[in-house]
């Protein structure tokens, strides 16, 4: 199994969601979190003033799903979350040793 | 007897009737006195006899051209005029004194002062009771007891309007608790007195006059409703006054001390039972002091009990705001909203029983009710500007049936549920929590809000922000296109309330786009500057989107706790930056283009005197903004005031709007021009507020000036508007010059203070495509503005379009400039700059 970890525009995280969820892949987490990669943020001005959005709003957007299916899902998410301009985000895929579902303490079979 | 009582009349000098009207009075009353009945009755007979002599006296007067009043204060206002008491009064006039009036004044003293009268007299005009003599509570609580003697009514009419008010009432009765307080220290703060002062001991006659001035400032039932009868009070004062009488009859003189020997006389004429003097002495002690006792308590009670007065019929207690006449408040629900807005300005809830009053009758009234006239609905309007407590206040509206009898859409949404996975409460609720929200913004400042407190600081209008919130929602009473409904009940209701055009515009406005920079912020790619563009078209001006920036903020904060995240704030905050930027700084790129296509309703609805093509000629080549800032009818004077100018000449608009004058100056361009005008402007000592400034292709200048008249320059002088006309006109053509005219000022305007912010200067090359833009962040001072257009045409360059605005302290003004029509060079630009940076940081070799 794959933990895949995306990065991604706030405004393209629906369409991330569409494309996933035509794969069947319908369980995932959705994090607003900050930060800066290559795109370093902007300085913008304000009334004369410079100041610094170093960390950039982005959502992240977690799915696991079979080594199989980790393909598909990585193409999808690229194809929709992609503007072409600098700050699209990134795709980390992680492998996963272990899952548990905590209601039933039951292994899932990897 | 009565022989000894008129020993101060000059026989010699009083000749006459006054005299004689005097002496038959003062015979009257001491023949009461002597029998022990100089009490309530005799002294009210006394003044009256009195009013007949200064009628007398007037009588002979000369007739003056202005009303005058005369008017009895204090203790002869009370009727208690006493035999050797000082006659206290107020001459009142109509106008400004002049000669006439001072030989009236002649006419009514110098025969006062021959009869050997103690007159305290004040000489007041009408116009002095605009401000309250702070400095003079003896005065104002004389007046409390102010009955016209001869006159003019209506004049003392003016008077009485003048002087009953909350805030006098409120400001007397401090004045007079704290008089209360030193007088009872002089006497060890014990009516037990030996040998008492009749007048100003502690229970004495000052106490039944300080509690009777008390309830009627306050609350007329306190007298009523105290410890004690009335009846008791009534006579506790007439044996004061009997006693008082004895005093002045055996001294001969205004002496109010019941001595140990005045004891016994006043005992004997008084007629108090013993066979030997010091039994009856002992009976009328005990009599004093049980009557003392009793005005001590009626006094304590009331002054623990009495309300604030803090508005008609309006009183402040430890309980909160509560009416004073609870019947009078029951039928006149157009006093209501003063209750919360007093609650407001108190800091303080509104009492429970004026809660329940207002429960009980809500149901009766409908908005007209509640809002009669345009000040009602201006102090609606007051009442709804974000501050502290005003969250409180409309849930107790809310909670008592009130607000959705004033605001009916609001009915339609109480208690409402509407379910979706995100909102945690009733629609009602959600919106009195966005105000709740905005509250939070103006009275407490967290780091993580500070900018959007400063939005809210700067705006010119934040009540027009409060209203769209409470009815941003009113649509959700049914299903789908809330924020069009919610524009429709809207729309119905404020046509009852005769709502003033430009606000009912802005309310509109937000209301309907309320969903609009949620959406963009948090959907869309703001990254991606065609956003940003249809986004500042759509809010067009900057007010608007700082307005629509803070609901946003509150509207989302309201939703759930846990709704706005720093994440979300942070998008909201770069989404309004960026808009911003777009709105000050890319303006100018975006013009007016010869088809009109944005200007079709102009021309469809355009006056019999303006003509298509003069119309269309007069806006092609303005930035498409101007269409945003101004409406049909402002746009049509401007066309009016483009109509066959030449160049040197100015024509000229002025009207004042609200508590500023907005001029408009439309010219054709030359150098200097800007600072010229803006300098006319300070040289009359106006402080420039807001404005802008717009050039067309072919030279057409179009200024619009906010400006406060600090000196009152306008309001002062007949010819005001003609003279500023006149400089203007004399500077724009080259007849006169600024400078000079500012010399005169140039001490206050260049020689300041230290600066609260340190001056910011920032050049932009970037933002448009035709100019260089200057950013210019300033303490605000008079003149200001002049000193930074003339620094910029010192540098040669060109001011094409100026958008100027303050907040609290800080000039923000932006400048489009150019150098021999193009964007300034790097070089010009880093010279212009430390130019400015100098003359703003107060190098006065910069001029």
């Amino acid at each position: 199994m794959k933990l895949i970890k995306s990065i991604v525009r706030p405004n393209k995280v629906d369409e991330v969601k569409d494309a996933l969820e035509k794969l069947g892949i319908s369980g995932m987490t959705v994090t607003e979190v900050r930060g800066h990669g290559k795109q370093k943020g902007h300085t913008a001005i304000y009334r004369g003033k410079e100041y610094n959005v170093s960390l950039l709003p982005k959502m992240q957007v977690e799915v696991v799903v079979a080594d199989s299916a980790a393909d598909d899902a990585i193409k999808a998410i690229v194809q929709a979350a992609r503007t072409g301009e600098i700050g699209d985000g990134r795709v980390f895929v992680l492998p996963v040793e272990q899952t548990y579902r905590i209601r039933t303490g039951e292994r899932d079979a990897l | 007897m009565s022989d000894a009582g008129t020993g101060s009349v000059d026989r010699h000098n009083a000749t006459g009737l006054p005299a004689q009207l005097l002496e038959e009075a003062r015979r009257e009353l001491c023949d009461d006195i002597v029998l022990g009945h100089g009490g309530r009755a005799a002294l009210a007979r006394y003044s009256e006899r009195f009013d007949a002599l200064l009628r007398q006296i007037l009588a002979g007067a000369t007739r003056i051209e202005q009303p005058f009043a005369v008017v009895a204060i204090g203790g002869y206002g009370r009727k208690q005029l006493c035999l050797h008491s000082d006659i206290d009064l107020l001459v009142l006039f109509g106008g400004r004194l002049g000669q006439p009036e001072e030989g009236l004044l002649r006419t009514l003293l110098h025969p006062l002062w021959d009869l050997g009268l103690v007159v305290g007299h004040q000489v007041r005009e009408i116009d002095e009771f605009a401000r309250l003599e702070v400095d003079n509570p003896e005065f104002l609580m004389a007046l409390v007891d102010a009955r016209p003697v001869a006159g003019d009514l209506a004049l003392y009419r003016r008077f009485e309007a003048a002087f009953h008010h909350a805030g006098t009432h409120a400001h007397v009765v401090g004045a007079l608790n704290t008089l209360i307080d030193n007088r009872y220290a002089l006497f060890n703060s014990t009516l037990y007195q030996l040998e008492p002062d009749v007048k100003e001991a502690p229970g004495a006659l000052r106490d039944l006059t300080a509690m009777r001035w008390i309830a009627a400032l306050t609350d007329p039932s306190l007298l009523r409703r105290g410890p004690e009868d009335l009846a008791r009070l009534d006579e506790a004062e007439d044996f004061l006054l009997r006693v008082r009488s004895i005093l002045h009859l055996e001294t001969r003189r205004n002496s109010n001390t019941l001595s140990h020997p005045l004891q016994e006389k006043a005992a004997d004429i008084l007629g108090y039972p013993g066979a030997f003097p010091q039994q009856r002495v002992e009976r009328l002690m005990s009599d004093y002091f049980r009557h003392a006792r009793i005005v001590t308590r009626a006094l304590g009670w009331i002054r623990k009990t009495a309300p604030t007065p803090v508005g008609t019929n309006l009183g402040q207690t430890p309980d909160g705001i509560c009416f004073i006449d609870t019947r009078q408040a029951a039928v006149q629900p157009a006093t209501w909203l003063a209750a919360f807005q007093a609650a407001i300005d108190a800091r303080c809830d509104v009492s429970d029983p004026a809660l329940a009053i207002m429960r009980q009758h809500a149901e009766r009234f409908r908005v007209e009710d509640f809002f009669p006239t345009p000040a009602h609905v201006a102090a609606l309007m007051r009442f709804l500007r974000p501050g502290a407590g005003l969250y409180a206040r409309l849930s107790e509206m809310h909670d008592c049936g009130v607000l959705g009898r004033m605001f009916p859409p609001f009915q339609a949404i109480t208690y409402r549920v509407v379910r979706d996975f995100f909102h945690k409460y009733t629609v009602d609720e959600h919106t009195l929590l966005t105000i709740k929200n905005l509250e939070r913004l103006a009275t407490r400042s967290s780091p993580d809000r500070e900018r959007f407190s400063s939005l809210l600081q700067d705006l010119q209008a934040p009540e027009i922000l409060v209203l769209a919130l409470l009815l941003h929602d009113v649509g959700k009473w049914r299903d789908e296109d809330h924020a069009l409904e919610s524009v429709r009940m809207a729309r119905e209701m404020f046509e009852r309330l005769g709502l003033a055009q430009d606000v009912r515009a802005a309310v509109e406005f937000l209301i309907a786009n309320h969903l609009a920079m949620s959406q963009v912020a948090f959907r869309r790619d703001t990254e991606d500057p065609e956003i940003v563009r249809t986004f500042a078209a759509l809010v067009g001006v900057e007010e608007r989107l700082r307005m629509l920036c803070l609901m946003t903020l509150a509207d989302v904060e309201a939703v759930s706790l846990e709704t706005l995240t720093p994440w979300r704030a942070e998008l909201l905050w770069r989404l309004f930056v960026d808009t911003y930027n777009h709105l000050t700084l890319g303006y100018g790129d975006e013009l007016i283009e010869p088809n009109l296509a944005a200007s079709t309703d102009l021309l469809a609805n355009r006056p019999a005197d303006l003509s298509e093509s003069e119309i269309a000629h007069f806006l092609a080549g303005l930035p498409r903004r101007y269409l945003q800032l101004f409406d049909g009818e402002a746009i049509y004077r401007h066309v009016r005031l483009a109509r066959d100018i030449n160049p040197d000449e100015v024509h000229l608009w002025l009207e004042e709007k609200g508590s500023a004058w907005e001029l408009t100056v439309v010219t054709l361009d030359k150098p200097f021009l800007f600072s010229n005008i803006s300098g006319v402007l300070s040289s009359f000592g106006m402080d420039i507020l807001r404005g802008h400034a717009m050039t067309n292709p072919n030279g057409l200048v179009l200024d619009v000036f906010q400006f406060t008249d600090q000196d009152r320059f306008l309001a002062l002088n007949a010819n005001a508007r003609d003279q500023i006309f006149q400089v203007l006109e004399e500077v724009v053509s080259g007849r006169a010059t600024v400078h000079a005219r500012l010399t005169g000022r140039e001490d206050s305007l260049f020689h300041r203070r230290p600066p609260r912010v340190k001056p910011v200067v920032h050049c932009d090359n970037q933002a448009s495509r035709r100019y260089t833009i200057l950013d210019i962040i300033a303490d605000d001072a008079l003149g200001l503005l002049y000193r930074i257009s003339r620094v910029i045409s010192q540098n040669g360059c060109e001011i094409d379009l100026v958008l100027i605005a303050t907040e609290g302290h800080r000039a923000i003004d932006v400048f489009h400039i150019t150098k021999a029509g193009a964007k300034l060079s790097e070089g010009d630009t880093l010279e212009l700059s430390a130019n400015l940076q100098r003359m703003l940081e107060g190098d006065h070799e910069a001029h």
